[in-house]
């Protein structure tokens, strides 16, 4: 089952006078439950495609489809419910939210819910375990290194249970060892729980990774290989 | 909650600069706390210490055919029953005061004399707030009652001092009674009081009765009433309406007996109204048989039906006595009257009417209150004076209510104007009569209004201000919780929501500030015989009355006017498109 199917999806930027072509005609499936790596320059477009298929960004021409909902046609109350409950997002900021502690940014997705507080609680409770970081429920962000808040990301992207977690750069901000661990850490989580990961990067060492290769250039996607 | 949460938490994360907003907004509360508890403190004052001796709160005011001066109606029993009945009245007072020139040892100054009731005996609560507002330095208000002393009088220290006067001094005055004439009486200073402000130096007390005396009043006669009333904002109007109500004026009817050369025989004595307009209606109804109509305004005259004429023996030009029983007094009134005009035939109040024009008429029926038609004689009944209803004479004429100061004073010019020859009754309420106490509030309304006004401007520009960096601080933020999926509309309810809660605290530390500035603002002693601000004093300090609609008015306002502020970089924060908000680097 396909969980994305994007046709001859087109993004521009206006830019002054000017128009940004940032996506020009992008074709991409991508399976339920894989594991997928974006890569590409400085300035292909991955940071804009991950936008478009996250639903915080609207394409300019072609089709987006996310869990079989074609997305392209919605107003932004039902956009925003559908990142809510269908999406995780992993950004290259770790972007926590500095007056919550741990606990409080992971069960903050399942608050907006509506979620009955015990159980965000037990839930948020469950997955910090899981990224290792039971010690640390109460800090602030402010408290944590840069590993350590990516993996609160990583916990509050999951905790809702998404379709898909898109993460742009999840470790463009770490050391290589660091950034390794994350990427087990969402290797293992994928495994666990199910869920489509896409993320991007520009970093070929991290595409060992990856149990998919996608490759982006000035706005395209180029050829896939065949898979090895 | 989890905005809530959030909210609060965010309001502790820029310490420095809500602080700093917070203290400007709770400086401006604690002045409009303190303004409005003054300008209340003033009102409370004014009317309730102040105009409840004056006036009362509501007051019921005669003036004798037309004289302003001539304060007086001549049945206290008929205005007490009015006043009767009312339970939201708590007490009813005969308020008779007047203005002497009061002669000390070696100097003279300008008193007001007022009279007090020490007879009827007051509430446990009245006693207290008497003797808390006028405190006994010598002597004591037994003494006022004391037949032993020659017109027992308690003055105020500054003008014992003035005065030059000591406990058992004898102080000559000099007044005009109620009927323009010059009079002189000795008073004996029984007590000295000390007292709470200003408007209460020149008062004088003395006992009720003695004071009706001296003005010429009759013990069945009163002056103005004053009325306190329970909770008089809420209820003065309305027991106002309805004293009114009680007060209209029936017709004024003698019932005599007249007698001419050929015997005597019951009559009905009634006055004509003698303005221009009813002149001309009368003179249209009446068909003279002899006499003339205009002879009728002559001192005395009156007109009297052909059958009567006839029966009494009397003719136009000719002498007629009339006898009637007095209400108040024993022996019957006689009077001597001229037969002006005989009327023959055409519309007439009756078979025994004799017609006294008003001016005439009220002479005998004011100054001798007639008796009621006695047993087996039968009332006069406006009824059957027909198309004269409108034309003979009332008891009184009942003046129409007013509700603001400049309808009361056009009232009291129209009275000057319009020469009533009956008694004019007015019901009046302290709030429609206290004209400069009025303006000196609106006056104290224009200042908070303009600490209102600053306070707004800093509101605005601190919240705008606030907001505008705080939504530059935290764009990705708010990238971030869209993202993640907050509603649009919860991201505007959060920033709204810090905005509602740094208001709340500042009104409550801003109404905490206020209190302690009223406290050490009432601590300063005032001098108030040297300053001119001295009627704004209670005991020479100043006065502050919070209450909490005023106190809660202020701060609903303010957080009314920051929410409103708030609003609109609020929404601009939330309208962020994500990915945009999420790019932004600060
Ligand atoms: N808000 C924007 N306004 C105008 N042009 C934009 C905007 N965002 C992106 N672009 C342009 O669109 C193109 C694609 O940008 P995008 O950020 O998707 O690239 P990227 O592959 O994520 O690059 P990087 O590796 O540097 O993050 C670039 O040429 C960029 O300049
Ligand atoms: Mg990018």
């Amino acid at each position: 089952m396909n969980i994305i199917e994007i046709r001859d999806l087109k993004k521009d930027y206006p830019l002054g006078d000017t128009i940004v072509p940032a996506l020009r005609g992008v074709d991409l499936t991508v399976a339920a439950g894989d594991f997928m790596s974006i890569i590409g320059p400085s300035g292909s477009g991955k940071t804009t495609l991950l936008n478009v298929i996250g639903c915080i960004d609207l394409a300019t021409a072609g089709s987006v489809k996310v869990g079989g909902r074609e997305i392209t046609a919605l107003d932004d109350r039902q956009i925003t419910d559908i990142r809510l409950n269908k999406i995780g997002f992993i950004f290259q900021t770790f972007n926590l939210i500095p007056v919550l502690d741990v606990i409080e940014n992971v069960e903050f997705p399942l608050l907006l819910m509506k979620r009955p507080a015990a159980e965000a609680r037990r839930r948020a409770d469950k997955l910090i375990e899981e990224v290792g970081l039971k010690e640390y429920a109460a800090h602030r962000p402010s408290e944590l290194s840069g590993g350590q808040r990516q993996r609160v990301a990583i916990a509050r992207a999951l905790v809702t249970n998404p379709d898909i977690i898109l993460a742009d750069e999840p470790t463009a901000n770490l050391d290589s060892v660091t950034g390794a661990s994350i990427l087990e850490l969402m290797r293992r989580m994928n495994e666990i729980e199910k869920t489509t990961f896409i993320f991007s990067t520009h970093d070929a060492n991290v595409l060992k990774y990856a149990r998919r290769i996608v490759r982006i250039k000035d706005g395209l996607i180029e050829k896939e290989p065949v898979a090895a | 909650m989890l905005l809530i949460k959030l909210s609060l938490r965010n309001l502790l994360r820029q310490k420095r600069r809500n602080i700093l907003l917070g203290s400007a907004m709770a400086i401006g509360v604690c002045i409009l706390v303190v303004a409005n508890s003054f300008s209340h403190g003033i009102s409370d004052i004014m009317f309730n210490k102040v105009m409840n001796y004056v006036t009362g709160h509501v007051a019921i005011r005669f003036n004798e055919r037309g004289g302003v001066m001539r304060e007086i109606f001549r049945d206290r029993a008929r205005v007490f029953a009015a006043v009767k009945n009312e339970p939201l009245i708590e007490s009813a007072d005969e308020a008779v005061g007047m203005f002497a020139r009061a002669i000390g040892n070696g100097r003279s100054d300008n008193i007001i004399l007022v009279g007090v009731d020490t007879r009827k005996g007051l509430s446990e609560k009245g006693r207290k707030e008497v003797e808390e507002s006028f405190r006994l330095i010598e002597g004591t208000w037994k003494d006022m009652e004391s037949p032993a002393i020659e017109n027992p009088v308690i003055i105020s220290e500054e003008k014992a001092r003035y005065l030059n006067v000591k406990k058992n001094d004898i102080v000559r005055v000099r007044f005009r009674n109620m009927f323009g004439q010059d009079q002189a009486e000795r008073l004996t200073i029984a007590g000295i009081m000390k007292n709470d402000n200003i408007f209460m130096q020149p008062v004088v007390f003395l006992e009720l009765s003695r004071e009706k005396k001296m003005l010429g009043y009759r013990s069945y006669e009163t002056g103005s009433l004053k009325l306190k009333i329970k909770d008089p904002q809420k209820n003065a109007f309305a027991v106002a309406d309805r004293i009114h109500e009680k007060l209209r004026p029936g017709t004024a009817v003698i019932y005599a007996s007249a007698a001419g050369r050929s015997g005597r025989r019951p009559a009905i004595l009634l006055g004509f109204k003698s303005d221009d307009q009813s002149k001309k209606q009368i003179a249209g109804l009446l068909k003279l048989s002899s006499g003339s109509f205009e002879k009728t305004f002559r001192k005395d005259g009156v007109i009297v039906p052909a059958g009567l004429a006839r029966e009494l023996g009397v003719t136009a030009g000719s002498e007629m006595t009339v006898r009637y029983d007095r209400k108040f007094e024993k022996t019957p009134r006689e009077a001597v009257l001229h037969v002006s005009a005989v009327c023959a035939a055409g519309d007439y109040p009756g078979r025994d009417v004799i017609l006294l024009s008003d001016s005439g008429f009220y002479d005998l029926y004011y100054f001798d209150l007639p008796a009621g038609p006695g047993p087996g004689a039968e009332a006069y009944s406006a009824a059957a004076a027909g198309a004269w209803s409108g034309l003979v004479a009332p008891e009184w004429v009942l003046l129409k209510r007013t509700f603001n100061t400049e309808d009361y004073t056009k009232k009291y010019q129209e009275i000057a104007r319009n020469k009533w020859k009956g008694t004019t009754i007015d019901v009046s309420t302290m709030y429609e009569t206290a004209s400069d106490i009025l303006k000196l509030e609106s006056v104290l309304n224009i200042i908070t209004i303009s600490a209102v006004l600053v306070l707004f401007f800093i509101i605005l520009l601190g919240v705008v201000n606030t907001l505008r960096m705080t939504i530059r601080e935290r764009t990705r933020e708010i990238g971030t919780v869209r993202a993640i999926g907050m509603q649009r509309s919860d991201v505007r309810d959060m920033f709204i929501l810090e905005t509602f809660f740094l208001t709340l605290f500042s009104s409550a530390a801003g109404s905490l500030l206020g209190f302690i500035a009223m406290r050490l603002l009432s601590l300063i002693t005032f001098h108030p015989q040297d300053n001119p601000l001295g009627m704004l004093l209670v005991n020479g300090h100043l006065y502050f009355l919070p209450t909490f609609p005023g106190i809660a008015g202020s701060v609903l306002l303010i957080i009314a006017i920051a929410v409103v502020t708030a609003w609109f970089p609020a929404r601009r924060a939330a309208n962020l498109s994500p990915a945009q908000a999420l790019g932004h680097f600060s």
